[in-house]
């Protein structure tokens, strides 16, 4: 679970600490309209560059960024594929024959075995996995020797690999972007911004007031119920309910020996917090006065151009 | 057999490259026979971290626990059964709130023996001797342990432990909550089932009244280093045991300060109030 990075800031106290989160959350969205506005392989390149020496500038760690990636490699691998096999558009790449007999799947189980073994070590786990494409692919040109099963064609066609290569780079942008105002953003000053930003809508009936605190609430207790949960667990394993060990129909019992205490010390935990918030005078609805308020300074106008500049840029290449 | 630290540290993790050390450099052998042993020490001291390595709940940073001759290092290791190494070793935690779960007493209180593969009539046995030597009658069986008091609660908790019949029952502040009346029946069971059963049993507390009473070993805690390894005379016949958050039982304190108003030369290390007010009465009569 520590490798969810959405919603975990990292102190700091570089540029993008600074700014308002107001101007951060609007620059954000208007970074990914604008990334949304690109066309080609290129521009999509460039954008991706601009983000970079953003995100150096910034001093945010890059490395927590590939970390909070993690649970996308999923999706981005998905699309490669997807497009390389489905988009049929542009001139042709590779046009091979690829087969299929006793010895190349004997082949396959082999590399997929050494695959595995090199990966137990940790790593260059994307390089490995791609070497081991690539492997596969060897396998099935060229060491096939008969009896021949069956036979298919990979064809892969130029559009399809920029395709692949623009979505998984716009993609990307579009994570790191809002990974960097995650990280750099403490959770209530994005749910002050947000509360900010959205009250105007007051007029239709939503008070944003509520909506914040109810953000602020949840977010201020997911570290404290997650702590819950391990202590649960240990207790439960302590009582032979091992979650790594055993059968599955003992699983279920496990499971709900698990989330039936969790359930009842939240709603006690949250009655407790009621309680204490209206021992210190919380009224809902009632207007609140706050310790931080926010305020525009010279970095959030540095920003509002930067981004202006960038949404133009955007919009210029997609005109001309 | 037993449990054996050997230069055991550990680590909580924290924010890059920082971490909180809980525990450092941890050697001690714990017997799992005829022990009654006592982890003290302040908030935060790491005693239960030190007791959740004993069934193998976390894993040391470096060094070794053996538990029962099985070595539990950093590492997971697939051939080791870490499940029925928590059978040998029972922790209660302290709050009943992170156990309790089922609709009835007995059904909660059979859980940990069915996780052991206990047939259903056994486990049934089982729950009803746990929940008698705890001290709550049959009728308690059939209660939601969701509507009992705090006290009721912990027993019906520390039953579910007793019930899985552990070579070594470790306690974490058994007693917190608790009225005096429940403190000491608890306490009076420990020890009968100690006796009884000659079971090694350890409990995390702060009520140095009860360490003095009732143990017969100390270990003391500080700042994640074992300090103290010895007998409660021993420990409280010392006069710098404040240097690791301590204080001394309550007999011992009236005792001394007895001694210091009176100018008298009572023996001060009594170990109930009846002794120390034996003491007192001789010493008045005289």
């Amino acid at each position: 679970m520590k490798n969810v990075i959405i919603g975990q800031y990292i102190p700091g106290s570089s540029f993008f600490y600074h700014i308002d989160p107001r101007t951060k959350i609007i620059a954000v969205v208007v970074l990914m309209v604008a990334t949304f506005l690109l066309e080609t392989i290129w521009q999509v390149l460039i954008g991706f560059g601009i983000a970079l020496i953003l995100i150096i500038a910034g001093r945010v760690p890059i490395r927590k960024i590939v970390k909070g990636l993690k649970p996308l490699y999923v999706l981005l691998l998905f699309t490669l594929v997807f497009q390389i096999a489905f988009n049929r558009v542009g001139t042709i790449v590779l046009d091979a024959t690829m087969q299929i007999s006793p010895f190349s799947i004997l082949f396959m189980i082999a590399a997929t075995i050494i695959w595995r073994l090199l990966a137990s070590f940790k790593k260059f786990s994307l390089l490995l996995f791609f070497a081991y494409l690539v492997g596969l692919f060897f396998i099935m040109k060229n060491l096939a020797f008969s009896p021949l099963w069956t036979t298919w064609q990979l064809t892969i066609y130029d559009q399809g690999l920029i395709m692949s290569g623009f979505v998984i780079i716009r993609l990307l942008i579009i994570i790191t972007l809002s990974t960097v105002l995650t990280l750099t953003t403490k959770p209530t000053e994005l749910t002050q911004g947000l509360e900010s930003l959205l009250r105007p809508l007051k007029a239709i009936g939503l008070n944003s007031e509520d909506f914040a605190l109810i953000i602020s609430i949840s977010l201020r207790y997911i570290p404290t119920i997650l702590d819950e949960a391990n202590k649960i667990m240990n207790a439960q394993a302590s009582r032979g309910a091992d979650f790594a060990e055993g059968r599955l129909k003992d699983k279920v019992v496990q499971v709900i020996s698990l989330l039936v205490p969790m359930f009842i010390i939240a709603f006690k935990r949250s009655e407790e917090l009621a309680d204490a918030m209206e021992s210190r005078n919380f009224v809902p609805g009632k207007p609140r006065t706050r310790i931080h308020d926010l305020k525009f300074n010279y970095r959030d106008l540095i920003t509002t151009v930067i981004t202006v500049l960038c949404l133009a840029g955007s919009i210029l290449v997609k005109v001309l | 057999m037993g449990i054996q630290f050997k230069e055991v540290s550990f680590q909580y993790p924290g924010w890059g490259k920082q971490f909180f050390e809980a525990l450092k450099d941890i050697s001690l052998t714990i017997n799992d026979k005829d022990e009654f042993i006592a982890l003290v020490g302040e908030t935060g001291s790491g005693k239960s971290t030190l007791a959740q390595h004993m069934n193998a709940l976390i894993f040391p940073t470096s060094g070794t626990v053996e538990i029962n001759g099985v070595p539990i290092t950093a590492k997971r290791n697939k051939k080791i059964k870490y499940n029925s190494i928590r059978q040998q070793i029972g922790l209660v935690f302290q709050f009943p709130e992170y156990q309790l779960f089922e609709e009835t007493v007995e059904k909660d209180i059979m859980f940990g023996p069915k996780n052991f593969r206990v047939p259903e009539e056994e486990a049934r046995e089982m729950a009803k001797k746990a929940l008698n030597m705890v001290g709550l009658s049959d009728k308690y069986l059939t209660r939601n342990p969701f509507n009992l008091s705090g006290g009721e609660k912990k027993r019906v908790s520390i039953a579910g432990i007793l019930a899985m019949n552990p070579k070594i029952l470790i306690l974490d502040e058994p007693t917190s909550g608790l009225d005096p009346a429940g403190k000491k029946l608890l306490m009076n069971l420990f020890k009968s089932i100690q006796k009884e059963t000659g079971k090694t049993i350890i409990i995390i507390t702060h009520d140095m009244d009860l360490v003095y009473e009732y143990t017969n070993r100390v270990l003391v805690l500080n700042e994640g280093m074992l300090e103290f390894d010895g007998t409660p005379d021993y420990l409280f016949h010392r006069h710098d045991i404040d240097k690791w958050h301590l204080d001394y039982p309550a007999t011992i304190s009236v005792l001394r300060s007895i001694n210091d108003k009176f100018h008298y030369n009572l023996d001060i290390y009594q170990k109930t109030i009846d002794a120390a007010v034996s003491t007192i009465a001789k010493a008045v009569q005289s």
